[in-house]
């Protein structure tokens, strides 16, 4: 038992462990709009596109996080912006936006001529380098992030559902749109040194579509996705010390193993005799012939 | 469990007041309006009033306009030229609409219950709390009751049926207590006997006092039936007033760039596409009893609401 216990002796690896679990938890919250907005490509542009903040940030010798952020806030703006024009889809303004910066952060580091240890921990996620201040940052995100979809949960989940419409009841739509992409933004620069560039896609996406195959309720999706993702940034940080594999690497595979296991669960049920909507699953929803 | 009171619920459905005829209480005034998308005109010189009690239906082409007419009273258009007028209730800024948007606009897959995207419609009234009150949930319960889904409450919206559909986002509608009702093709892609509760209960509603606005695609089963109508073509208002006075050979051409033939009995008005070659423009229009025509039983439709 002593060996199970082990990684707790470690105030670095408590640290990473606890930063891990809120990690998944942010990014499983914000993640639900992202992946019901049909935006998961978003998540994985936006990441990229801070690693160039970071790199510009790192050139110009100003913090991490004022770097990332003005380029990450510059970059949705960018999208949206872009997006709006008829002429260019919203996937086509996330890759041309989103590339571009990229390609700054990789044509500095070719000029500097060295690659640091900072911006491998970016690329892949350093979660055992994570100080007191990224928690602090950790923590601020994601509470700002509570209070904003507490404050405002039905002007997103009606914006999210039915954007023309909303605007007809009265809700403030463009504010909504603009709200999410810095809360999106923030996510993703407070994911940063978690998860990495490559893998915070991941984290966004799969807990909130791994708990869309149980239910078929917004609510319980939410709080389902949450406890997927919280549960996973942590258990994923744990497994990885007893299997010496990369933190990120691991709570991206652990999440994946659940979604397995939910997708398994889903069809199952959905072919059962008679399960039909006691699932409530996306699949049975699917398979399910309209009952007059 | 108390029952909601007479106060809270919307008055579309309540037992109150009777029917009331257009009163000459215009809920939307537009004169000479020309609205559009970024530079594109898509409307042009619109002349058109609503007023309270009424129920109108605008048809046309796919591109004539028609939703671009709904959005433009929810204010989603860009405006060009003219004025436009809604009458706002006492203490508060705006006009209270209800929209219906068109069936394949909405997603689906959504994980939404009947019960979740009705109390949309209410997120104002709901104030800061994500989760709804007992009387939130007692008005959506009576709600869906009175238009005959109460026991779908925790259904999944994709679940169900064309109607049933309908009927929830009309439930969505009516929970704000909307001045104004807006239904974008409220008929299209539902069954025969679906089209028909729907028509039904929207007459319901209207004699109960709603005003009511729809767009439709259906001329013999929804637009000859309806009160008045507005003929839409190319962006502009092509003929404005009851089905006998619109539905003419000439109006018909001009809003759908086709030749169509007219055929009358009574007050039945029946629409059918000319597919030989270019009528006379003095002779398509047909007595019902003219050798040529439908028989009345392949025509025959319930008046609306009847």
């Amino acid at each position: 038992m002593g060996g199970l216990a082990e990684p707790f002796e470690f105030e670095f690896f408590v640290r990473g462990l606890i930063a891990a679990g809120l990690v998944g938890v942010l990014c499983a919250a914000v993640g639900i709009y992202v992946v019901l907005r049909s935006l998961a490509y978003i998540g994985h542009g936006l990441a990229h596109s801070i690693f160039g903040g970071a790199v510009v940030s790192f050139v110009s010798g100003i913090s991490f996080y004022v770097g990332a952020t003005i380029w990450g806030v510059f970059s949705v703006l960018l999208i949206n912006g872009a997006a709006r024009r008829r002429q260019i889809g919203g996937d086509a303004a996330i890759g041309i936006v989103t590339t571009s910066a990229f390609a700054v952060g990789v044509a500095l580091i070719s000029r500097q001529g060295r690659f640091t240890q900072d911006f491998d921990a970016a690329l892949f996620g350093e979660i055992l380098g994570i100080t007191s201040g990224d928690l602090y940052v950790i923590v601020g995100v994601l509470a700002l992030v509570a209070l904003i979809l507490f404050f405002w949960w039905k002007p997103f989940l009606f914006t999210t559902f039915d954007p023309d419409v909303a605007g007809s009841y009265g809700v403030p739509v463009i504010w909504v749109e603009v709200l999410f992409s810095l809360i999106l933004a923030a996510t993703v620069i407070a994911s940063l040194q978690v998860l990495g560039v490559t893998l915070i896609a991941a984290a966004l996406v799969i807990p909130p579509v791994t708990a869309r195959l149980l239910t078929d309720s917004f609510t319980r999706m939410f709080f389902l996705a949450v406890i997927v993702g919280g549960l996973s940034g942590f258990g994923g940080v744990y497994i990885s010390w007893f299997i010496d594999v990369s933190s990120g690497a691991t709570v991206v595979l652990l999440q994946a193993t659940i979604f397995a296991f939910a997708l398994t669960y889903a069809s199952v049920r959905a072919r059962w005799p008679g399960g039909g909507w006691g699932g409530e699953g996306r699949l049975a929803a699917i398979e399910n012939a309209p009952i007059d | 469990m108390s029952s909601p009171t007479t106060e809270d619920a919307p008055t579309a459905l309540s037992h109150g007041p009777p029917p009331q005829p257009a009163t000459g209480e215009c809920l939307v005034a537009m004169r000479g309006l020309s609205v559009g998308y970024e530079r594109a005109v898509a409307l042009r010189g619109i002349d058109l009033e609503i007023c309270r009690g009424e129920f109108v239906g605008v048809v046309g082409p796919s591109g004539s306009g028609k939703t671009t007419l709904l959005r433009t009273i929810t204010g989603q258009v860009r405006r060009f030229g003219g004025e436009l007028e809604t009458m706002a209730r006492p203490a508060e800024d705006t006009l209270r609409l209800g929209y219906v948007p068109q069936v394949d606009t909405v997603d689906w897959n959504f994980p939404i219950t009947v019960e979740q995207a009705v109390l949309l419609g209410r997120w104002r009234e709901m104030g800061w709390r994500p989760w709804p009150r007992r009387r939130d949930r007692e008005l959506v319960a009576h709600l869906l009751e009175r238009l005959g889904i109460g026991k779908l409450a925790k259904r999944q919206i994709r679940a169900l049926s064309g109607g049933q559909q309908q009927r929830t986002f009309l439930a969505r509608a009516l929970i704000g207590d909307p001045d104004l009702l807006l239904l974008d093709e409220p008929t299209s892609g539902v069954d025969i006997k679906t089209r028909h509760e729907i028509m039904h209960l929207l007459g319901e509603l209207n004699r109960a006092g709603t005003t009511i606005l729809l767009t439709t695609h259906d001329l013999n089963a929804v637009a000859t039936h309806l009160p008045r109508l507005v003929c839409m073509g190319m962006g502009e208002i092509v003929a404005d007033g009851s089905p006998e006075e619109v539905l003419t050979p000439e109006v018909l051409r001009r809003t759908y760039g086709a030749e169509m033939l007219v055929m009358r009995r009574g007050r039945a008005i029946y629409v059918v596409e000319h597919l030989g070659e270019p009528a006379d423009a003095d002779a398509p229009e047909l007595a019902w009893d003219e050798p040529a025509a439908a028989s009345e039983a392949e025509v025959g439709s319930p008046q609306l609401g009847g």
